[in-house]
């Protein structure tokens, strides 16, 4: 049942193609958004200091805003490539969803770039409608058009991917139930399980967008109508929190996929892993409330569900996945090549970024570290050194075998050395500040805070350090990709 | 406060990283997989792991900020946040038509005496957080539109508290703040 989809009609060159040209993209967009995420940590380190500060927030805005776009559908685009082998997705569809996320970054580019607009990357309700005269409400609109049309076009894209797997998988078989009722048939394979529940998780996150959508505008159409702030607010963390989590699960489910291919180990489904996936389904839609902490006037008992639920939920990701990372690799033979580097190390980012994340998701801690610098600091940790990591081991991967080129291992050892230090340095930075209560989301710090700077300009260093390792490597897989675009 | 949370996640980095180290440099004797002795391991690390996080929740989640009662306790002071300036005042607060009036931006409270600080806004989302004289977070609660959240603090230091904003409110989301005098 797990065996590859042969048939072939053109259908292997027209993904491949259409999976290079996402990379692409991506490879470009990629040091355009870190680059601003560099300016933003110039300007808070003091520097440019006659910047308006409505810069340094379209700017955060952009990245925020870009880098989760960028990675969902790095995730989804590579997920795609690699279902392929079981089922058969609808290119057309993946091509439509190519468009629309093109058309909402031009809009996005237009809004913060042209209009100014600074509503942070989760443009939290009334704020976009409350410029305080930074940016027109054409910039509003645009927002909100860009979102819609990427809405629409990830959704029909999840979509056609979750028909892919039920054209061939019952659901119940696709979301492993025959394995926790102790079958071991039909086999499926751990990406089938994981993207399952992942686009199961996408649609149920863009549906809260939707709503959040219609609410906003029937405020907007109707003049006596005003929205129920926590409410928008739940919406938006619920939508927000499941997009995020859910590009790392693309990221983990690309682990399962690879790995075994340099540790000359399969890494089959069973109980544990269909268990383990199951409850991640059912957690991660109640995990997005500790955002909520903060928020008093929440009922108490979704707060301490919140904390619950967020502290089970690390328990199937360490008691399955990493765990099973650790002994898959365990005295295999492992080929150590700068695929199977990136992916180990994405894991370990994800082991370190999610002890943060469970830190900071104790309400009684979050009280200290609630949108200090701790936040970006643990979410970058599991992107930067996580998912990241794990998309870019996933993409050299595939554009190795394409170009058939030898990987040069001086290149590599410089790659991780670079991004690894660079990486954790800036992180480190982040925490430090974070635990001194250092605000984020602030285009300068006050003399309160002042000792935030200090953290900025030390950051620097390594963001430096950081950017140069990711250019090796953009520029080691993009000409491999060019190559095996055109060839 | 903040020091504890830190170290117990240098000292599970440390862990993690080490782990990760080890079986990296295990990868050199290809072994067979022994599944009985990765099923042990896996069973000792879950348990370990339970362990930890229910002595987690059982210690904190008894320390929850919220107010247990609705009743006025000791001192209130009613925080009210509109873009780019706190407003705090032991009466009511201004409106959005009386705030360039009514509005003031210090209040002075006592030492070691329980103040309600209760919280809102006038436009968006803000954060009302509480800034000691040695720079440290001392309390933080947002103000939402159409809510008001009840903050409880007594400050065991007199000097001069800075109330700045935590949650992403606009250009001048940095600037805004007020003044909470302990005397």
């Amino acid at each position: 049942m797990t065996q590859a989809v042969t048939a072939d009609d053109g259908y292997s060159a027209r993904l491949t193609r259409l999976t290079l040209t996402w990379v692409l993209v991506a490879l470009v967009l990629f040091p355009i958004l870190a680059l601003l995420g560099f300016l933003m940590r110039v300007l808070q380190a003091g520097f440019f200091a006659a910047l308006p500060p409505e810069w340094f927030y379209a700017v955060m805005t952009l990245h925020g805003l870009g880098m989760v776009g960028l990675w969902f559908v790095a995730g989804m685009a590579g997920v795609s490539l690699l279902l392929a082998r079981y089922v058969r997705p609808t290119l057309a569809v993946s091509w439509i969803a190519f468009g629309a996320t093109l058309i909402g970054v031009a809009l996005l580019l237009a809004a913060t770039l042209v209009g100014r607009l600074g509503v942070g990357w989760y443009f939290l309700y009334p704020l976009p409608f409350h410029s305080g005269g930074t940016w027109p409400p054409w910039a509003t609109a645009s927002l909100f058009a860009a979102l819609a049309i990427m809405g629409v076009g990830w959704t029909l894209w999840a979509g056609d991917l979750l028909w892919a797997i039920a054209r061939r998988f019952r659901l119940s078989d696709a979301l492993g139930w025959q394995y926790l009722a102790g079958r071991e048939t039909p086999e499926v394979p751990p990406i089938i399980i994981i993207a399952t529940v992942s686009l199961i998780g996408v649609l149920a996150g863009l549906v809260a967008a939707v709503v959040i959508l219609v609410l906003v505008a029937l405020e907007g159409l109707n003049g006596t109508f005003t929205n129920d702030a926590l409410l928008i607010k739940n919406l938006t963390f619920y939508f927000g929190h499941m997009l995020v989590n859910i590009t790392m699960y693309f990221g983990v489910a690309m682990v399962y996929e690879i790995l075994p291919a340099y540790t000359g180990r399969p890494w089959k489904t069973n109980r544990l892993v269909a268990a383990a996936w199951n409850l991640v389904l059912l957690l991660v839609m109640f995990a997005y409330l500790h955002h909520l902490y903060m928020d008093f006037a929440q009922p108490q008992w979704l707060q301490v569900t919140g904390q619950i639920s967020s502290y089970l939920i690390s328990v199937p990701a360490a008691v399955v996945t990493i765990f099973s990372t650790l002994a898959l690799v365990s005295g295999s033979n492992m080929r150590w090549r700068l695929p199977s580097v990136l992916l180990y190390l994405g894991v370990m980012g994800w082991a370190i970024g999610g002890v943060a994340a469970v830190i900071d998701s104790t309400v009684m801690v979050n009280s200290r570290f609630h949108n200090t610098l701790w936040v970006p600091a643990h979410f970058h940790t599991y992107y930067v050194m996580g998912v990241v990591l794990m998309i870019l081991g996933t993409v050299f991967h595939v554009a190795a075998d394409l170009s058939k080129q030898p990987e040069s291992l001086a290149l590599t050892r410089t790659i991780v050395t670079t991004v690894g230090v660079g990486g954790y340095g800036f992180l480190l930075m982040f925490y430090l500040a974070g635990v001194a209560g250092v605000p984020r989301r602030y285009a300068t710090y006050p003399d309160e805070v002042a000792r935030g700077i200090t953290y900025a300009q030390v950051s620097l260093a390594f963001i430096t350090v950081l950017l140069l390792g990711v250019l090796l490597y953009i520029w080691d897989t993009g000409r491999r990709c060019v190559r095996a675009l055109f060839a | 406060m903040t020091g504890t949370p830190f170290a117990v996640f240098i000292a599970a980095t440390v862990v993690i990283v080490a782990v990760f180290a080890f079986v990296a440099r295990g990868t050199r004797e290809n072994r067979t997989s022994d599944y009985a002795k990765v099923n042990r391991t896996r069973l000792l690390f879950f348990i370990s792991l339970a362990v930890i996080l229910l002595t987690f929740l059982v210690l904190t989640l008894p320390h929850l900020p919220y107010p247990g009662d609705a009743g006025t306790s000791g001192y209130v002071v009613h925080a009210v946040g509109k873009q780019y300036a706190w407003s705090l005042t032991d009466g009511a607060g201004p409106t959005l038509a009386s705030w360039d009036r009514d509005m003031s931006p210090t209040i002075t409270v006592p030492p070691r005496t329980m103040v309600e600080f209760r919280v809102t806004t006038l436009d968006v989302n803000h954060g009302f957080s509480l800034y000691a004289p040695d720079g440290h977070l001392v309390a933080q609660t947002q103000a939402m539109p159409g809510y008001m959240n009840r903050l409880r603090v007594s400050f065991d230091q007199p000097g001069t508290y800075t109330v700045l904003c935590l949650e992403f409110c606009g250009m001048s989301h940095h600037r805004m703040r007020g003044v909470v005098e302990v005397k």
